[in-house]
């Protein structure tokens, strides 16, 4: 068949009537920040992973002391380091409670006439890692939640008075951050644990003491961003009281970037805490953080490495994950700030 | 003449005041707003114009002068209760569609913070209600309510910061640069004429502060230009752009762009010297009317020479 390009028949033209009204439809689902931000980071594998692995430990940290047949603190001198034993994997040549005894592989189990399973292994004491390990877990998050707890709220409210009030306010505000800040934390620590007694307490109260600078520079530096945005201009027109406009305004959009930061202070307060551990000015026994545990383990590595290696997989893991998550976070919530 | 509804009075607004850096942003200046007109103030960027209006509506403490508004002055110490009185009266909308409305909050709390504000609804259901009424006033719809800002297009952005001023009812409206952030002119024209018609429903009074020259002559009774913080010339739209007096002025006009290339060859730029006045020490410079309305900031002397000229041109 051959068009007619001059005169094209009417019939194969249709009438489109525009409705106008439907002109400022948007057909785009609504999505709120917070869903949007949960899209953004069901993308990124890392921080998926490092989630699921985050609520592992976390969990075990409470189920692992209550699932394992034996006690932490029971002292089994018969039992001294043994090398782990697990049902069922013993049968792959791993974990089968063959340990070195002078130079030689033994079934260490077999030989002490052990008839159960210890599935970390034992310490010197005759103690069940598995449960230690775990207990050791739960009080280092303890500390490291608490101690971030701790900074954000100072540091939130420290950064946010700082920034809001601005003037003569911030100036003397600043001045104390920058002296508190320009002492090592080293030394405020060792001088604060001289006349305090060890322990958790005091790990926390050592954490929080400078923790929170980090944490209120940043919120003031977003209040400040903030607080001459055109919206709380506007809101300051319609007559809103200051504490409105922090509560509605600036404190919603600064939300993304506390928790960011919290998400980063969790693991620097988890190491903080097992450094101080480690070096001996941390928990005392019979308490055990991971600190403490890798601080046992490194004396015995070449006989005994089970009672290093598995507070160490866990303290690394909880450091990596948290990280991953906090970088996932800082993706998700925070689009526009690249790197 | 109308009866006045503002009436400004030696306005300045220094920064940094008694310091090397001490920013004069608004110096001296001092003008009358009538009920029902649209007062246009135009000037090149950072000559004060925005601050002039951030001061009016206290959003900073003036460094002195006066902002009397149906003859109370607004930057006396006032208590908590004339102030929020003071907020219905007067509103603002702002330049930046973009930054003037809360990222995490739901159309529908951002139109209706007036409303919470100075308590004007009693219950959600009227909450929402008010809110979807202004949404339909502004050329939006119900289903508008429950999205948030950054969903929307520039031209719908300004039109919910109309919205949200509206939503207090207030007499005056201080519009900061409410169309240089919009870049395509239909919806320019969209937002103008929307302000028009909201004037002529209810009876608002405006200062549009712009620097697009032609919007601000389709808008305004009156215009206002400003030069570094002082305002050089008041007169009404019409007498502005026929007979511009102030040589600032003058220069103003001679950078529009029409779109007609016979006009554009020969439009001569000219350019504005302040040092062209050549005033003598201890000569007084001030806001003086030149012909009934029309105000210039001048000396005796320009006065008498501008007077004459415009005498000649009658």
């Amino acid at each position: 068949m051959k068009h007619d390009l001059q005169k094209p028949p009417a019939s194969s033209f249709e009438r489109i009537e525009i409705d106008s009204s439907h002109a400022e439809r948007i057909s785009k689902p609504s999505l709120s920040f917070w869903q949007d931000a949960w899209l953004r980071i069901r993308k990124n594998k890392a921080a998926i992973v490092s989630m699921f692995i985050l609520a592992f430990i976390i969990i075990m940290a409470f189920v692992g002391p209550m699932i394992s047949p034996h006690d932490s603190e029971t002292q089994t001198i018969t039992h001294a380091n043994l090398p782990p034993k697990v049902p069922g994997i013993e049968k792959l040549g791993i974990m089968n409670g063959v340990g070195t005894l002078a130079g030689k592989e033994v079934d260490l189990y077999e030989m002490k006439k052990v008839d159960t399973y210890y599935w970390f292994g034992t310490d010197g004491l005759g103690r069940d890692m598995f449960s230690r390990v775990w207990e050791g877990t739960q009080i280092s998050l303890f500390i490291a939640f608490v101690a971030a707890l701790i900074d954000m709220v100072i540091g939130v409210a420290y950064g946010g008075i700082s920034g809001y009030y601005g003037g003569r306010v911030d100036d003397i505000m600043q001045r104390i951050v920058e002296i508190l800040y320009g002492i090592p934390t080293l030394v405020i620590v060792i001088l604060m644990l001289s006349f305090m007694d060890p322990g958790i307490t005091a790990i926390i109260i050592a954490i929080t003491i400078t923790g929170w600078i980090g944490m209120s520079r940043i919120v003031r530096g977003q209040v400040l961003k903030f607080k001459n945005q055109e919206f709380v201009l506007a809101s300051r027109t319609l007559g809103a009281t200051d504490s409105r406009i922090i509560t509605k305004h600036i404190l919603p959009n600064i939300l993304g970037i506390i928790i960011i930061n919290t998400m980063f202070t969790i693991p620097t307060a988890i190491f903080f805490e097992a450094f101080l551990s480690f070096i001996g000015l941390g928990l005392q026994p019979p308490d055990a953080s991971l600190g403490t545990l890798i601080n046992d383990g490194y004396k015995l590595i070449k006989f005994q490495p089970h009672i290093l290696l598995y507070p160490s997989i866990i303290i690394s893991l909880l450091m990596i994950a948290f990280n991953l998550l906090g970088d996932g976070l800082r993706d998700a919530l925070d689009p526009k700030m690249k790197d | 003449m109308a009866e006045k509804l503002l009436e400004i009075k030696n306005l300045k607004q220094y920064f940094n005041q008694g310091k090397p850096n001490e920013v004069r942003a608004v110096d001296d200046i001092s003008f009358d707003i009538y009920k029902g007109e649209t007062l246009g103030l135009v000037g090149e960027s950072g000559c004060g114009k925005s601050t002039t209006g951030r001061t009016i509506i206290r959003l900073y403490e003036a460094t002195d002068g006066q902002v009397i508004y149906d003859g109370i002055n607004v930057h006396d110490k006032k208590s908590k209760k004339d102030l929020k009185s003071f907020n219905r009266k007067m509103q603002m909308i702002f330049q930046d569609p973009y930054a003037s409305l809360n990222p995490r909050m739901k159309v529908l709390d951002i139109i209706a913070e007036g409303l919470d504000i100075h308590g004007l609804v009693k219950n959600p259901k009227e909450r929402k209600e008010r809110v979807v009424e202004l949404l339909e006033t502004v050329g939006l719809n119900r289903e508008h309510a429950d999205r948030y800002a950054h969903e929307f297009s520039g031209g719908q952005r300004q039109r919910l910061g109309i919205a949200r001023a509206l939503a207090v009812n207030p007499e005056f409206i201080i519009a900061d640069e409410p169309i240089s952030a919009l870049d395509v002119v239909s919806i320019q024209a969209q937002v103008v004429n929307l302000l028009k018609e909201l004037q002529e429903e209810k009876g608002l009074t405006y200062l549009f502060i712009a620097h697009d020259l032609s919007m601000v002559k389709y808008i305004s009774d009156r215009i206002g230009v400003m030069y570094f913080g002082k305002l050089v010339e008041l007169a009404s739209a019409e007498d502005l752009y026929k007979n511009p007096m102030h040589p600032y002025t003058q220069s103003l006009l001679s950078a529009i762009p029409l779109p007609d290339p016979n006009y554009e060859r020969t439009r001569v730029r000219k350019s504005y010297d302040p040092a062209s006045h050549n005033y003598q020490d201890g000569e007084e410079i001030a806001m003086r009317e030149v012909t009934p309305g029309h105000f210039v900031y001048c000396s005796t002397k320009e006065l008498a020479t501008l007077q004459a000229i415009s005498g000649s041109q009658v």
